[in-house]
């Protein structure tokens, strides 16, 4: 497979919160608003993107029997990394994601990355795994953070759309309308997908 | 044996690198961090507190050492100079005394020549809502501008709040504790 193709696949074919289903727990607690949706994406876009690097050039070095444990100790080693930097550069942003930042250490996108590709491909190739997958979770959790932001709050990236006398349906930023925005994208992402096999399959008959 | 020898070197190997790397990570961002923490959390109560500089209060920061604390650490005085052309006019730090329910946290400025409070607002509390919580509206805080800083305060110099007596008194204290904290230390604040 080229590199753009392990790129792209992680833009839709594994697209990480719709497609696989993983990493809920950051999908679910920090899309309040766009900003930190985007915020989260991008600070576990690093991780992968680090983590998966260092897995790949250390694969052969590692021992099979304790290649989870030495995973593990990359990858929190970059999630502190990220915080302390948050703290020092981005605080506000630090503070309205919060406890969410140290659990990226059990994210289990990136685990699953590091098991499934970096430990068995190439360090470009793993790097353009980690870039994709990075870059299609930050989208999916800007999407819905947006999306929970403007019916939640009646605000788009902050800036307030709706007429003065809107009266947002604060359910939508709370945590229960956090379940119903993924399950209304879910129930959208799988029709898309099944129309596009319908297609593929007419396409081959 | 091997692969057991080989397991333990990888993994002693990537924790030391790991717990070296991070070190450095802290040692670098330590100020930063530091600032940033300072920047957001105080800022807004040293804006409200002094007017008129020119400078940065929080990166010109001062530190003082005020005594040692119950286990013998030192305590420092964080204190927030206001400059203008280069000179401290006025300086903002924060005092506290007791309230009706723990204690009250007060930010204050006071200006240097005329030893004057420039303002004061409210940092910490945990007053009874409705009652004694009434001493973070400006409608007491402002009260505080422009009383002397070289004579002790008393309720009845300020708009004293009904039904909140102790949570009053307990501002006032801090502001008069405030006063002793400045006597002592104003040459260490003006450098």
């Amino acid at each position: 497979m080229s590199i753009t193709r392990e790129f792209t696949k992680g833009l839709w074919e594994i697209l990480p919160p719709f497609r696989l289903v993983l990493g809920l727990c950051p999908t679910l607690a920090v899309t309040t608003s766009a900003e930190n949706g985007m915020g989260m994406g991008l600070a576990t876009t690093f991780v992968l993107v680090c983590s998966n690097l260092l897995v790949s050039l250390l694969r052969k070095i590692i021992p099979s029997k304790v290649r989870i444990a030495a995973y593990v100790v990359i990858i929190a080693s970059f999630v502190v990394i990220v915080e302390l930097m948050m703290q020092a550069y981005a605080f506000p942003l630090y503070q309205a994601l919060g406890i969410f930042i140290p659990l990226i250490v059990v994210n289990c996108i990136i685990l699953g990355r590091a098991e499934a590709f970096a430990g068995k491909n190439g360090p470009v190739a793993s790097i353009a795994d980690g870039l994709g997958v990075g870059i299609g979770f930050t989208i999916s959790l800007a999407v819905l953070g947006a999306f929970r932001e403007l019916i939640g709050s009646g605000t788009v990236w902050g800036n307030s759309v709706f007429w003065e006398s809107f009266e947002p349906f604060t359910f939508m930023v709370r945590a229960p309308g956090a379940f119903v925005a993924l399950g209304l994208f879910l129930a959208a992402i799988n029709l898309i997908s099944s129309k596009l096999d319908d297609r593929k399959r007419r396409a081959q008959s | 044996m091997r692969d057991i020898i080989k397991m333990l070197v990888v993994l002693t190997v990537i924790c030391t690198a790991s717990g070296f790397s991070l070190a450095l990570v802290h040692d670098v961002t330590r100020e930063p961090i530091e600032y940033s923490r300072l920047k957001f959390v105080k800022e807004p109560a040293v804006k409200a507190v002094l007017s008129g500089y020119q400078n940065d209060p929080i990166k010109d920061r001062l530190s003082i050492p005020v005594g040692t604390d119950k286990k013998g650490k030192p305590v420092k005085l964080i204190v927030f100079p206001a400059k203008k052309d280069g000179k401290t006019f006025a300086v903002a730090f924060e005092s506290s005394s007791a309230g009706y329910h723990g204690d009250v946290g007060v930010m204050l400025g006071v200006d240097l020549n005329s030893k004057k409070l420039t303002g004061l607002s409210i940092v910490s509390h945990t007053e009874t809502p409705g009652l004694g919580a009434r001493i973070i509206e400006p409608n007491f805080t402002d009260s505080f501008k422009g009383k002397p800083m070289d004579k002790e305060l008393g309720v009845g110099d300020i708009n004293a709040l009904s039904g909140a007596t102790v949570s009053t008194k307990g501002v006032v204290a801090a502001v008069n504790k405030a006063q002793a904290t400045l006597d002592k230390y104003r040459d260490k604040m003006v450098q």
